[in-house]
């Protein structure tokens, strides 16, 4: 489990840009995302770096130019354990109103 | 990334009640730790206790009656014993809103998980499906008691 690894990679508003844009395409290059961002390739690469370390995108070369793709499982797991947390606390706080409705009637 | 949940229930009781529930001692062990040892105030570091699920060290932030009661503790790692603030915690906050029908809006948020390191989340999520069916089966009793 890597789910701190994930949301440190996550928690930078150009690399969420990237995972974003990457959500939508599936998958783009080196040179697209740096285009459409608005940095340099230097900056695009040592963004995704952070990214292809937490595994949430690979890259993938193909001829001349450097293909980056979106890896959804990864994200699956980071969302999974937050979901998880969620519920234990509705579950927890529908302890505590059926506590404090019950005692209501005292 | 997402570093914060926040829930958020309606309960027909009053502030004082609900706030009685979660900021009492005696009320709080009711609905959810079995047990607390050590003073359950603010600046100071009780234990809740799980029963066979261990024990997890909280550190009180704040305690405005009837409002708001802050927390800060080691999620789902409940065999934590130590001061909490040495250690990357997470930041539990109950507010409590009257509504306009004589119900109450409490809102739950728990936030800096992505400030937890990599073995700590592992930890917590071994645990979590644990606590899960810890805090179902304690509703379940509770529920039978009324």
């Amino acid at each position: 489990m890597i789910e701190a690894t994930i949301y440190k990679a996550l928690g930078d508003p150009i690399r969420l840009e990237i995972v974003k844009r990457l959500s939508i395409t599936s998958t783009s290059t080196i040179g697209d995302i740096s285009t459409d961002l608005g940095i340099s390739r230097q900056g695009a690469r040592k963004q995704l770096q952070v990214l292809v370390n937490a595994n949430v995108v690979h890259l993938m070369q193909k001829g001349r130019q450097t293909h980056v793709i979106l890896d959804t499982k990864t994200l699956q797991i980071a969302s999974s354990f937050i979901s998880q947390l969620e519920r234990q606390w509705d579950n927890r706080l529908e302890a505590l109103k059926d506590f404090v409705e019950e005692s209501n009637s005292d | 990334m997402q570093n914060t949940i926040e829930r958020e229930i309606t309960m027909k009781a009053s502030k004082e009640r609900i706030y009685e529930a979660i900021a009492n001692p005696e009320y709080v062990t009711q609905w959810f730790p079995e047990t607390l040892e050590g003073s359950y105030t603010v600046g100071e570091q009780p234990i809740f206790g799980f029963g066979d699920h261990g024990k997890n060290q909280i550190c009180v932030i704040a305690a405005q009656p009837h409002e708001y009661f802050a927390y800060r503790w080691v999620p789902g790692a409940s065999n934590f014993l130590g001061d909490v603030l040495t250690v990357p915690n997470t930041l539990i906050e109950f507010r409590i809103a009257e509504l306009a029908d004589g119900t109450c809006k409490v809102t739950l948020t728990e936030s800096g998980f992505a400030d937890l390191p990599t073995e700590l989340m592992e930890a917590a999520y071994k645990q979590n499906s644990g606590g899960w069916d810890f805090m179902l089966d304690r509703l379940e009793k509770y529920i039978e008691t009324v």
